[in-house]
């Protein structure tokens, strides 16, 4: 029977079909190929809607399509691609394809309407993006995965610097390829490491390489050296490999330190923004961290390193989101926080709660980066803060939604993000409270950016909608169709909608588990070993994590009360007729964090004041030692050679008479080694 | 009979005289006769001794080894003619363009 596991690689074939199309014919297409890209990512949702329903009918699918170097012996690796369908990817299937879908219908009114020029190249760049992404979620290997991590990254590229005319986005382009090939290098060493190690990347299965690695662990099932870990003991081998693939989570998930790319993205078109840099791309380094988790479960170490760095972003891109005045650029760094956020999930153990957090926060980041593109539609591209105000009534359908975005983002309840955000802080100080005392710490972090988060998100909210109107265009707004307003309805509900799946603290206080529809649907029918019950019981024995218990209903109200109070703070300091600028009142720390810590001209410096003088030494080392002992030997051949062939008299009774020599020589030699003369 | 060392003795003192002729003459011509004498040279021992072993195959070979003198002089001849007709001369030591 032909069911919807056959036509699965239609999810991804489509929107490269459609980037064909649209790279072939979109200059003879109505709307410079938007159409179908449209068609393409409809039909990608359409299956992945079909493969989520036979998905959580229990089966799963994981099968290699096509070999593309097949091993030729037990010691060789064989590299394949291959599909990995199971709740977590089923899940993400339908967020980035419904993300991408209506990114497409929303570009018809930012870019066609707006009359930009260049659309075939725009919708192409849509086009292999979302076959790119899609082809990541499903892939069933980590080389495959890498592969299709390296072809976002490109897309991601093509995108930023679609104004390539103008100063701004080429460079933003360049920054953001190489910040995140920088640690895409490091995953690249990871990948060849698994294969070193394991002999093979399949992410699922008996014979995948997290599977393999957790027999082989002290207490395993495998004999001793049954992997080759290098000298290494095993805990410590896999530390290393998983923080070498952390290296590429680092990259495309913006996480400190290298998160300056993602705040430079923002030159792009918005809608793009709201596709990669919010919705997609970024969850690309989480997802993988997510799909891999019985690996990064072994490892205490590699989750507190996860743990630390995603609640140090949290709250570090929180604080320099409170004083930005482009609204695109707040939403930069809110987006770098809540991805800190997940990292800070998946190290403190929550699985689940990571990957909620990824699936709400896609819907709702996609939500405010759309309606950012609309307010800037209406202020004719202007995305000064300061320039706005009062746009509330004007535009309702974008204010409303808006909010419904912004009350996510914040976590304010019942909204999508309260309920996935608390479950990240609630499984933090859980799993601090019953053992590992360090996530406390991470835990602290993420409580004191919940505060910074409900302040930055009102300010914004309130310095756009509220107040008088600022400038001539907020006063008459451009205005803006169905296909703008669209999408945004529908993400506003899904914003508003979405964390109702999982209701952990209502389920607690109820007394109804059967509620947590998300637990329940990573827990059960997935492929053995890539379960959430399995993840539990792997960090218990091997990372030592225990979660005591604990009602989620305390935490959730101290949480939920601080980004109140936050949220409280931006309405009485913004929510008047004519705002003041508050932060200048901050002074010193204003402007370090308008700067933004001065991260950038730190990396700058580095690449400047450290890595060139490196590279100046090395070249110096090459070209003086290297290069000298090269020509060194070179100019003794040539100096013998002038010398030697002086013998080439050109006169034949020299020739004979060093024949004549050589012989007697000879026959001297073997007559001594002979013993002729004894 | 005569014991072969006699033979080996006079084969010795002709490939001295043809290597003495080689070495220090000029003439091209001289360098050609002083070749055949060193191949003749090789010929009385071959010649000696299969007379020695009462072998005839020594024999048989000498006699290829002057086809192939012959041979050798109708190709020295010729570029000792075209040497003659570059450089208008058969010294061997005037002819020094393949040098260095």
């Amino acid at each position: 029977m032909v069911g919807a596991f056959d036509y699965a690689p239609a999810i991804v074939l489509l929107p490269f079909l459609s980037f064909l199309v649209a790279l072939a014919g979109g200059k003879y297409l109505p709307k410079g190929g938007a159409f179908g890209g449209i068609a393409a990512t409809a039909g990608s949702l359409l299956l992945s809607v079909w493969v989520f329903l036979t998905v959580s009918g229990g089966e799963t699918h994981n099968d290699t399509l096509y070999t593309w170097v097949a091993g030729v012996s037990e010691e060789t690796v064989s590299l394949e691609l291959g599909l990995l369908l199971d709740p977590l990817s089923a899940m993400m299937l339908i967020i980035v394809s419904l993300v991408a879908l209506l990114v497409h219908v929303f570009s018809l009114g930012y870019m066609n309407d707006e009359g930009e020029t260049g659309l075939p190249r725009y919708y192409a760049g849509l086009g292999l993006f979302t076959a790119s992404m899609l082809g990541f979620v499903v892939a069933d290997n980590l080389l495959m995965a890498f592969m299709f991590f390296e072809l976002v990254g490109l897309c991601s590229y093509l995108l930023i610097g679609f104004w390539f005319r103008q100063e701004g986005p080429p460079s933003a382009a360049k920054k953001a390829f190489l910040v995140t090939r920088f640690g895409d290098y490091f995953f690249l060493v990871g990948v060849v490491a698994v294969f070193a190690t394991f002999g093979t990347a399949a992410f699922a299965g008996p014979d995948s390489f997290p599977h393999i690695a957790e027999l082989a662990m002290p207490g395993g099932e495998s004999p001793d050296g049954a992997v080759n870990t290098f000298g290494f003991d095993p805990r410590t081998w896999f530390t290393i490999v998983g923080l070498l693939v952390l290296g590429g989570v680092v990259g495309k998930s913006a996480q400190f330190p290298l998160h300056t790319w993602l705040p430079d993205a923002m030159e792009g078109p918005t809608p793009v923004s709201a596709l990669i840099h919010a919705a997609t791309m970024v969850a690309a380094g989480v997802y993988l961290v997510a799909r891999m988790y019985g690996f990064y479960a072994l490892s205490p170490t590699a989750l507190a390193i996860i743990a630390f760095i995603g609640g140090f972003t949290a709250l570090f891109a929180a604080t320099m989101g409170v004083v930005k005045r482009e609204i695109k650029q707040v939403l930069a760094y809110s987006t770098i926080s809540q991805y800190g956020y997940m990292m800070l999930g998946l190290g403190a153990g929550g699985y689940v709660a990571a990957t909620f957090h990824l699936m709400t926060h896609a819907f709702f980041k996609a939500l405010l980066f759309l309606g950012a593109g609309s307010v800037i539609i209406a202020m004719h591209h202007n995305e000064n803060m300061w320039d706005m105000g009062g746009l509330k009534e004007k535009m309702p359908v974008t204010y409303y939604t808006f909010l419904s975005g912004s009350l996510a983002l914040a976590g304010i309840v019942p909204f999508a993000g309260f309920w996935s955000k608390d479950e990240v802080l609630y499984e933090a100080l859980v799993h601090g409270l019953g053992g590992s005392t360090l996530l406390l710490g991470a835990y602290a972090m993420g409580l004191v950016a919940v505060f910074f988060t409900g302040f930055y998100t009102f300010r914004m909210v309130f310095l756009t909608f509220h107040g008088e109107p600022r400038t001539e265009t907020a006063r008459d707004p451009h205005g803006v169709r169905w296909n703008v307003k669209g999408p945004l309805v529908v993400l506003g509900v899904l914003a508003a909608t979405a964390g109702l799946v999982n209701m952990t603290p209502v389920a607690e206080m109820l007394g109804m588990p059967g509620i947590e529809l998300l637990h329940k649907w990573l827990a059960h029918g997935g492929i053995e070993m890539t379960t959430s019950e399995h993840y539990v019981t792997l960090l218990e024995e091997q990372a030592d994590y225990h979660a005591t218990h604990l009602s989620p209903l305390v935490p959730g109200l101290v949480s939920l009360g601080l980004a109140l109070a936050g949220a409280g703070l931006a309405h009485v300091l913004y929510n008047v007729p004519s705002p003041e600028r508050h932060t200048d009142k901050l002074g010193a720390i204003k402007t370090l964090w308008y700067n933004n810590y001065y991260q950038d001209e730190l990396q700058v410096w580095l690449a400047d004041g450290v890595v060139r003088p490196l590279a100046r030494a090395a070249d110096k080392f090459d070209q003086g030692v290297v290069d000298g002992v090269v020509d060194g030997v070179s100019s003794v051949s040539l100096f013998a050679g002038g010398r030697v062939r002086r013998i080439q008299t050109g006169i034949v009774s020299n020739y004979a008479a060093l024949l004549t020599l050589g012989l007697t020589a000879l026959v001297l030699v073997f007559g001594i080694m002979g013993g002729w003369f004894v | 009979m005569v014991p072969p060392q006699w033979y080996l003795l006079l084969s010795a003192a002709v490939f001295c005289i043809g290597l003495f002729g080689i070495l220090t003459r000029r003439n091209a011509l001289l360098f050609l006769m002083s070749v055949e004498l060193m191949l003749n040279a090789a010929n009385i021992n071959l010649v000696a001794f299969s007379v020695f072993w009462g072998n005839v195959t020594g024999q048989a070979f000498s006699l290829f080894t002057m086809a192939l003198a012959a041979a050798e002089v109708a190709v020295g001849i010729g570029i000792i003619l075209v040497l003659y007709r570059n450089f208008k001369d058969v010294d061997v030591t005037k002819a020094t363009t393949m040098r260095w």
